[in-house]
């Protein structure tokens, strides 16, 4: 088992690699002068004193943008000493922001908890739902009830997220009132404590019921799938053989064994959607990981960008990595193959 | 797209478990028939190309199998006729699936639906042509419907005057009743409520404007209704400091004319009035900031002439002009826009110029947006102005007739002759520069988009132009129902050729990969892993910024979004290939052909292929809707096409909850017609996964 963990680890560090390095490169196919971005605020004053030239030379010398691409790459991840000092993404420096001025990483605290908060509670919801759902479908399938709930999941999974959004927009906010229309909280106010978080939850539960009503359709076909599968196996014919009640042979024999590609999909589902709350943290103005990544990169915020894809591309890998340990700590035959 | 993900893998499990149709007889079978077959079928190179065609797409095996049954059916017909043709009925595995998958009410319907839609998108483009560059302010938001032109039966016997400006009309009969009729209510003003004080009395002038509509009763007193926030009509409101911004109407107008008889003409223009009285003076009134940028420049010229003993004739709006034609027959436009005219030669003069040197001397003035129209004695039509719509393209009238009257709509011009023609030029997306051939009319009355001739009488001969939006305006004043057929268009091109593009990648690295195994399934592999690793969306996002920035064309920015899409797509259907041609490939019939001596490309694609071809056609059915979606995606966030219409970004402004509110249309076509099309597309490709895969369904 550790000689395979071993071996996936690396594999995703390899792979991360690779990505990390086709990023800098396509970054850098954007049109842009970082140095010139850099001193766009003080232009004005180094023109008047006549050393804006020098200034600029000096800086892009400095941010070794003079050097090779392959170079700046290497300083960009922090693998090269720029001016003697090791100072890349490795050393904790995931570039810097023109627009708000500051390093980039600290604008990464905020929306990371408000992406992570939505993200969490979408995955636990669907799953609640779907599961049961699923199994019921499996069980049962065939039946009139089954072809509705397949019926509803093919149009749930058919649509894109932003339909979904604006039709409940348009349900909840706009014809019923239930939900605001957008917003992290009601302005003006300073909540503290439990207070400040239902109001939260007031704000995001519309966000949140459009993400878990995005995820039922695909889940809810999936889980069945699985379920259907692991019915016909061996062993539940032998446990119905047995005199099982139904019950147990449906939760305990057959459910267990259609756990392995649930696992699958709900580690993949949660390290998946948050590229998937891009479109509605955009639509709800939520400041969450997506929503800053989107204004980055329209803003020409391009470091900010980058490191946010970086985060992006990692956390896709981890989501990998994540899957290949759980299937082979809950299936054995995989680790015995690679 | 997440989804198909989680199908795929689905996909692979269920179908793993497929068996093939080919066994090893038929193989040895089909190489000796082949044989043979060279001198009995290739009578005609139609044929042999057609059965060549047809081995390549369906594989040796069926192309026998149904010319077996060819065969069979030919001696069965010529022995016992077509009386128990029905009884024996061999079928090929295609025609299998064909016939369940048609045993299928709901795949049926799905499959009709998404045909017909396409068919509406292919077909519909050429009866509606997208003008990328439309856009019209006085048409923005328009609800559904139809009824623009809808004169009130009323109306249409005793026609006084019909005017328009942007989206409804009023119009008034010789009884003095006042008629309002089309787009009359929305978000910003309401002219349906006719006031109660005009009702009551005999109107003698009516003029609609953007958002207000003005009339003068036979008593000369002034009422406005509809929107006058920006001093389309009435006083200013006391202790409004924007109001002061505007223009309002003088005193005079508020006081009354004492009587009818001393107005000449009233006239609106974009939340502009103005009123020529019999004495010449003209009262010029509203939003002059934009709807007449010229306003004091033209007051000045005009109290000149006034100095001189002549007066005002006529007071006519463009866009953002006003221009007056005076009493003697000239024309006062103060403004730079139209300073110069087209003389013979094409090339451009001075307005005032040409005019002095032919001596003209105007008696009618038309304008539309951009352009104004002038009509001189002799019947001969100048327009000056940047005619972008045709508008200078004067039609050439018969020898013996004379043009009398000329009205401007927003883009075109009417024009009516003495002998009771009525000619029409300019631009024609609505059918408005399509004159009918009628001889009676004696008067014209000319809307933004349409046009009204009269008889003698007063009765309406004739209309034509629009009559409304069928699915109402976008924001820019765009008809959605046109933006929705061309935006189909796009969206489903870039689906399909994204698709394609993934297909073809798709299948070369699976087989490749599946077939060959060793080093070079590793490494592919590795490879797919790496490009599957990449989160979609995002990437897809910094894709389409680099490409945006990279200042390429319209076009080729729009295949750059098809080839981003297909290169980030195709690791699902790879994937699900190699784990096809890994089990097809230790089948007997892979040996048999190794034997044979059969060299390995051609067994690669050629006989493995043809058994894993099903895999291929749902997946690329299921991945159509999902490139399809996520285009939508990335339009939608503004990160996909731009500059010209899809699906998803017709949904763009729809971010808005006043928009979701009050234009409901704006979103609902759009988002109706993507789901309906994704959801059909899906349930043929769960239909067809089914039927194509008889053990998956007996198993559902």
């Amino acid at each position: 088992m550790i000689q395979y963990i071993i071996k996936r680890i690396g594999y995703i560090l390899l792979v991360a690699l690779i990505l990390s390095l086709v990023l800098y490169l396509l970054y850098n196919c954007i049109p842009m002068d970082r140095a010139a971005m850099q001193l766009e605020g003080r232009k004005q004053q180094l023109m008047k004193d006549g050393i804006y030239e020098e200034t600029y030379l000096a800086l892009r010398k400095q941010m070794g943008l003079d050097e090779p691409l392959l170079k700046q790459y290497l300083y960009w991840m922090g693998f090269a000493p720029l001016n003697g000092k090791f100072n890349g993404i490795l050393q904790g420096n995931f570039g810097y922001s023109w627009k708000y001025k500051t390093a980039a990483v600290e604008l990464f605290a905020e929306p990371m908890k408000n992406t992570v908060f939505l993200n969490f509670f979408a995955t636990v919801l669907a799953l609640g739902i779907t599961i049961p759902l699923g199994i019921f479908c499996a069980v049962k399938k065939g039946s009139g009830r089954d072809a509705a709930v397949q019926t509803f999941s093919i149009i749930g999974y058919s649509l894109p997220t932003f339909i979904i959004a604006i039709v409940f927009i348009w349900l909840f906010a706009v014809l019923l009132k239930i939900f605001p229309v957008s917003g992290m909280g009601t302005p003006n106010t300073d909540y503290t404590g439990v207070r400040a978080f239902l109001d939260k939850l007031y704000y995001m539960a519309l966000p949140l019921l459009i993400m878990t009503f995005a995820s039922l359709g695909g889940m809810t076909r999936y889980v069945r799938s699985s379920m259907i599968e692991a019915l016909s196996m061996d062993c539940v014919r032998t446990a119905r053989a047995k005199g099982l009640k139904e019950r147990t042979v449906v939760y305990s024999h057959a459910f267990r064994n259609a756990l392995v590609p649930i696992i699958t999909l709900v580690i993949g589902w949660f390290f998946g959607i948050f590229s998937g709350s891009v479109v509605v943290e955009q639509m709800f103005g939520l400041n969450g990981i997506g929503r800053l990544y989107i204004e980055a990169l329209s803003g020409k915020d391009y470091e900010v960008a980058m490191a946010l894809q970086m985060f992006y591309v990692f956390l896709g890998l981890l989501g990998n990595l994540t899957i290949d340990l759980a299937y082979g700590l809950v299936d054995p035959r995989v680790r015995v193959n690679r | 797209m997440k989804n198909g993900r989680w199908r795929k893998k689905q996909d692979k499990k269920i179908s793993s478990k497929k068996q093939n149709g080919h066994t090893m007889d038929e193989t040895n079978e089909k190489k000796s028939n082949r044989k043979k077959g060279v001198f009995r079928w290739s009578q005609t190179w139609v044929d042999a190309v057609y059965r060549w065609l047809r081995r390549l797409f369906f594989g040796g095996s069926r192309a026998l199998v149904s010319e077996v049954e060819e065969k069979e059916e030919k001696v069965q017909t010529g022995k016992k006729g077509k009386a128990d043709k029905t009884d024996k009925e061999s079928f090929g595995p295609t025609r299998q699936i064909i016939k369940s998958f048609f045993s299928r009410p709901r795949a049926v319907i799905a499959l009709g639906i998404l045909v017909s839609v396409f068919l509406l998108v292919l077909i519909g483009p050429i009866f509606s042509p997208l003008d990328v560059s439309y856009v019209e302010p006085t048409q923005q938001n328009v609800g559904p419907g139809m009824g623009m032109m809808r004169v009130p039966k009323g109306l249409s016997r005793d026609v006084k005057e019909i005017s328009s400006y942007s989206r409804f009309s009023v119009g008034l009969s010789n009884g003095g009743k006042v008629y309002v009729w089309g787009d009359t209510e929305s978000l910003n003003y309401s002219v349906s409520q006719i006031p109660t004080a005009l009702k009551e009395k005999r109107a003698a002038f009516v003029a609609a404007g953007y958002d207000h509509a003005v009339a003068v009763t036979e008593d000369g007193k002034v009422y406005g209704w509809g929107q006058n926030a920006h001093g389309q009509y009435g006083a200013p409101p006391e202790n409004n400091s924007s109001a002061l911004l505007y223009t309002w109407a003088p005193k005079e107008v508020l006081d009354g004319f004492g009587n009818a008889q001393n107005v000449k003409s009233l006239v609106c223009g974009y939340q502009m009035t103005a009123i020529v009285t019999q004495t010449g003076e003209a009262y010029i009134w509203g939003n002059a900031n934009s709807g007449a940028v010229n306003l004091t420049k033209l007051r000045r010229q005009i109290k000149e002439q006034s100095a001189l003993g002549v007066g005002v004739k006529e007071i006519r709006f463009t866009a953002a002009n006003a221009v007056a034609l005076m009493e003697d027959g000239r024309v006062l436009t103060a403004s730079d826009a139209f300073k110069y005219v087209r003389d013979e030669r094409g090339e451009l003069v001075d307005f005032e110029e040409y005019v002095e040197a032919r001596g003209m001397r105007f008696v009618d003035v038309g304008t539309s947006s951009q352009t104004v129209a002038l009509l001189s004695e002799t019947g001969e039509v100048l327009v000056v102005g940047s005619s972008l719509n045709g508008e200078e393209r004067v039609p050439t009238v018969a020898s013996e007739e004379k043009i009398v009257q000329i009205e401007g709509g927003l883009r075109h011009y009417t024009a009516l002759t003495d002998g009771g023609k009525v000619y029409s030029w300019g631009s024609d997306e609505w059918g408005q520069a399509e004159a009918p051939d009628i001889k009676n009319a004696a008067k014209i009355f000319v809307g933004p988009f349409q046009n009204y001739a009269l008889s003698e009488k007063g009765k309406l001969v004739a209309k034509w132009g629009l009559n409304g939006y069928l699915m109402g305006t976008d924001g820019f004043g765009r008809s959605v129902w046109n933006r929705l057929l061309n935006g189909g268009k796009m969206t489903m091109t870039i689906g399909a050729i994204a698709v394609v593009i993934s297909s073809f990648i798709g299948i070369a690295i699976g087989c490749l990969s599946g077939y060959f195994g060793g080093w070079v399934d590793l490494v592919l592999m590795r490879f797919t892993e790496i490009v599957s690793a990449i989160p979609f969306l995002p990437f897809a996002m910094i894709l389409s910024v680099i490409v945006q920035t990279s200042g390429l064309g319209e076009t080729t920015r729009i295949a750059m979004m098809m080839v981003i899409l297909g290169l980030l797509s195709w690791t699902g259907l790879a994937r699900l290939i190699r784990g096809q041609v890994l089990a097809e490939r230790e089948k007997e019939f892979v040996t048999a052909a190794k034997a044979m001596g059969v060299r390995e490309g051609k067994i690669a694609f050629k006989h493995i292929l043809p058994n894993v071809i099903s895999v291929i056609i749902v997946s690329m059915t299921l991945d159509f809707a999902s490139c399809m979606l996520t285009e939508s995606s990335l339009s939608y966030l503004g990160f996909g096409v731009r500059g010209r219409p899809t699906w998803g970004n017709m949904l763009d402004h729809a971010k808005s909850s006043i928009v979701i509110q009050n234009y409901w249309w704006q979103w609902v076509f759009p988002s109706l017609f993507l789901a309906v099309v994704t959801v059909c597309i899906n349930m043929i490709g769960d239909a067809l996964r089914d039927v194509m895969d008889p053990k998956s369904s007996a198993e559902r």
